[in-house]
């Protein structure tokens, strides 16, 4: 029996195919565009906000454009201009702290990025060189990262603020709390990104031919040389990408942030959560303003990561 | 010193025996080459050698040294990888002067050994380049010069030239014996390849299933092979193998297989009439024609210029190949007669395929 496609001539089988799939070009990039529009509008809304006077916050019919565009809430943010009269002394002094949680985001993101850059490489080496842990080692990291941080912050809490210090306390006389302060933040975003920092730099060290660390340490060189001198400058681009990635991680960190720290250190995004419920009213032109300033980092990063990223996965250029 | 004493040896992976208690003795200065057939257990000796693997059991001794418990560094050895591992993220120079930067030397001494280095193996104007912008033959010589300039009394060579071409890969032979020439050196190298074994060893180790079945010199080897493995591994194309029995007839002996009997030299012993054995003769050693009682008829006739191979059935589905003359016209399917040169008749045990005569 002939089939409806063995039927036709092959050149209305050429006709349909194409028109198929440009019909299927079509829907895609319909979808494509839909999504990135979903994706898309709530950043465009904050920067739009972001440059509106308190007038224009919320209006009906919404002016998707600010009507009388102002640096106001920027000037606010930053404290470059004096402070409006018209804001409570609490608001005032809330817009303030910008400077403060730009500081602690950047001390806290920077430094556990780099502390689990540092262990994770050393850590992935071993798993890659000695089989560390199994053959299942490697998968077995990456299902710390299917707990959900609410399932573990609430237990680091107790840690941290009454464990911790209870210890201390009837260990050394002093009583100690890791709650509020900046090891404590840094240790726990370190702890949760070194499996995402392990998975990645293994695919960069697996990349590495055995061959080069055998020839080095038949020239004399030891375990530690052969790390830094062949190693490492082979899987420099790879670290770059998985210290951003890792960084950007921490850096729209909340959940944590917000559960192990308060009032002292204050990253960007918990500051972000104080305008929202601040009792005088919401002040969505500066929280605008401060989500435009936090998301900007994001951007540039992602943008550096994606040129890296072409170097670091075309790794393959070793010759074999 | 750098003579080389191996006894013993072993190395078990899991369940798997891959090198299964050698003992070898490598001269001072000799360039020894080990040949087999991947999984032989011929890298893995290298290895063990070098301290890159450890033995499960045995001995190694370099010069006066037991290096067993010694990392690879310290043994003073030098080793030009299979893939050559050069780094790829330092020029030539730097791939070269790794070994004495390794070893805090002063850098005017760097700069005059690895000059020296590179001299050595004409690559002077290469040294600023990176291992990606030289070519496979280039690469082939930044790795010789990186383990000459530590200036090592052995030199361990994993299959170095196999990732060359044809034409290349002899070229290198030569120029890869007389290094060993000038550096007078312990050359330990391995390979796959019996024609390199054969033309640039002193001595060569086959090795099969992780033992050895013979160390002598290429041509021992060639014309005395221990087994029927050595004699299957050494020669282009594989030699002959004929399985059938020594007979005594009076003070002479022959070899029956079925319909086939050929006389076998006098010098085979009497102990062996009677005996099931395998006959195994090379292909230049099958005289093909004239005034040869035995038949066959022609398969497959192979030109190679100098001489032409003769694929021929001699019934039974057994074949056996003769080297003939670049002259002889031998069309497919011609009936022929063909004899072997008595004096070149080997013959090998049919169950352990140890040498009889």
């Amino acid at each position: 029996m002939k089939t409806a496609a063995s039927a036709m001539s092959p050149e209305q089988a050429r006709v349909r195919r194409i028109r198929r799939e440009r019909r299927n070009r079509i829907v895609r990039h319909a979808v494509l565009l839909a999504w990135t529009g979903f994706i898309a509008f709530p950043i465009y809304w904050m920067v739009m906000t972001s440059f509106k006077d308190s007038g224009e916050w919320v209006t009906w019919p919404p002016h998707w454009v600010p009507h009388a565009p102002t640096l106001h809430n920027y000037a606010q943010i930053f404290a470059f201009s004096s402070i409006d009269p018209s804001l409570s002394r609490q608001a005032a002094e809330q817009a303030f702290t910008i400077w403060k949680g730009l500081g602690d985001s950047l001390l806290v993101c920077t430094t556990a990025a780099l502390l689990a850059l540092l262990l994770g490489t050393f850590l992935a080496y071993s798993i890659s060189r000695f089989n560390v842990g199994g053959k299942y080692f490697r998968h077995t990291i990456l299902t710390i990262r299917m707990i959900p941080p609410i399932v573990i912050a609430i237990s680091i809490l107790i840690y941290y603020a009454i464990l911790i210090p209870y210890a201390t306390g009837a260990v050394f006389g002093a009583r100690i709390s890791m709650f509020d302060t900046y090891i404590g933040l840094i240790l726990i975003y370190t702890v949760t990104t070194l499996p995402f920092v392990i998975w990645m730099m293994l695919t960069f060290i697996d990349e590495v031919p055995y061959t080069l660390e055998h020839a080095a340490r038949l020239m004399g060189a030891g375990r530690f040389t052969v790390i830094r001198r062949v190693v490492l400058p082979l899987v420099a681009s790879g670290m770059v990408v998985t210290f951003l990635f890792v960084f950007i991680l921490n850096w729209a960190e909340f959940l944590l942030a917000l559960t192990l720290t308060h009032p002292e250190v204050t990253t960007l995004t918990v500051l972000l959560n104080k305008f929202q419920s601040a009792s005088e009213g919401r002040l969505y032109g500066p929280q605008a303003a401060i989500g435009t300033m936090i998301t900007i980092p994001v951007v540039v990063l992602g943008i550096l990561i994606q040129k890296h990223l072409v170097k670091g996965f075309s790794f393959g250029t070793i010759r074999r | 010193m750098a003579r080389i004493s191996i006894k013993d040896l072993q190395k078990t992976f899991g369940a798997h025996r891959a090198v299964d208690g050698i003992s070898l003795e490598i001269r001072d200065g000799e360039f020894l080459i080990i040949v087999g057939p991947s999984g032989c257990g011929k890298t893995t000796t290298l290895n063990m050698i070098s301290g890159l693997e450890r033995p499960t059991g045995g001995q190694i001794v370099i010069g006066d040294t037991l290096v067993n418990d010694l990392e690879p560094g310290e043994r003073g050895l030098g080793m030009v990888f299979q893939d050559l591992a050069l780094f790829p993220h330092m020029t030539v120079f730097e791939n070269i002067a790794f070994g004495l930067r390794v070893k805090k030397m002063p850098d005017a001494e760097v700069r005059r050994r690895v000059a020296a280095a590179a001299a050595a193996v004409h690559i002077e104007a290469l040294l600023e380049k990176f291992p990606r912008q030289c070519s496979g033959g280039e690469s082939q010589r930044v790795a010789l010069a990186r383990t000459i300039v530590t200036d090592p009394s052995v030199f361990l060579m994993d299959e170095p030239l196999s990732s060359l071409d044809a034409k290349l890969r002899v070229d290198m032979r030569t120029e890869l014996k007389s290094l060993h020439h000038r550096l007078g050196a312990t050359f330990v190298y391995v390979t796959h390849d019996q024609a390199e074994a054969m033309t640039m060893a002193d001595r060569i180790v086959v090795m099969s299933k992780g033992r050895i079945e013979q160390v002598g010199s290429p041509l021992d080897i060639y014309n005395r092979p221990a087994t029927r493995f050595v004699a299957g591994f050494f020669g282009m194309p594989t030699m002959n193998f004929v399985e059938g029995a020594v007979v005594a007839s009076g003070d002479r002996r022959s070899f029956r297989a079925d319909d086939v009997e050929h006389p076998l030299p006098a010098a085979v012993p009497a102990a062996l009439a009677g005996r099931e054995a395998v006959l195994g003769v090379r292909s230049e050693h099958v005289l093909v024609g004239d005034g040869a009682s035995l038949k066959g008829v022609a398969q497959l006739s192979e030109p190679l210029g100098d001489t032409t191979l003769v694929h021929f059935d001699i019934g039974k589905g057994r074949r056996l190949v003769a080297k003939v003359g670049p002259t002889a016209a031998i069309e497919p399917g011609e009936a022929l007669t063909f004899q072997f040169a008595a004096e070149f008749c080997h013959l090998f045990d049919v169950h352990n395929g140890a040498r009889l005569y």
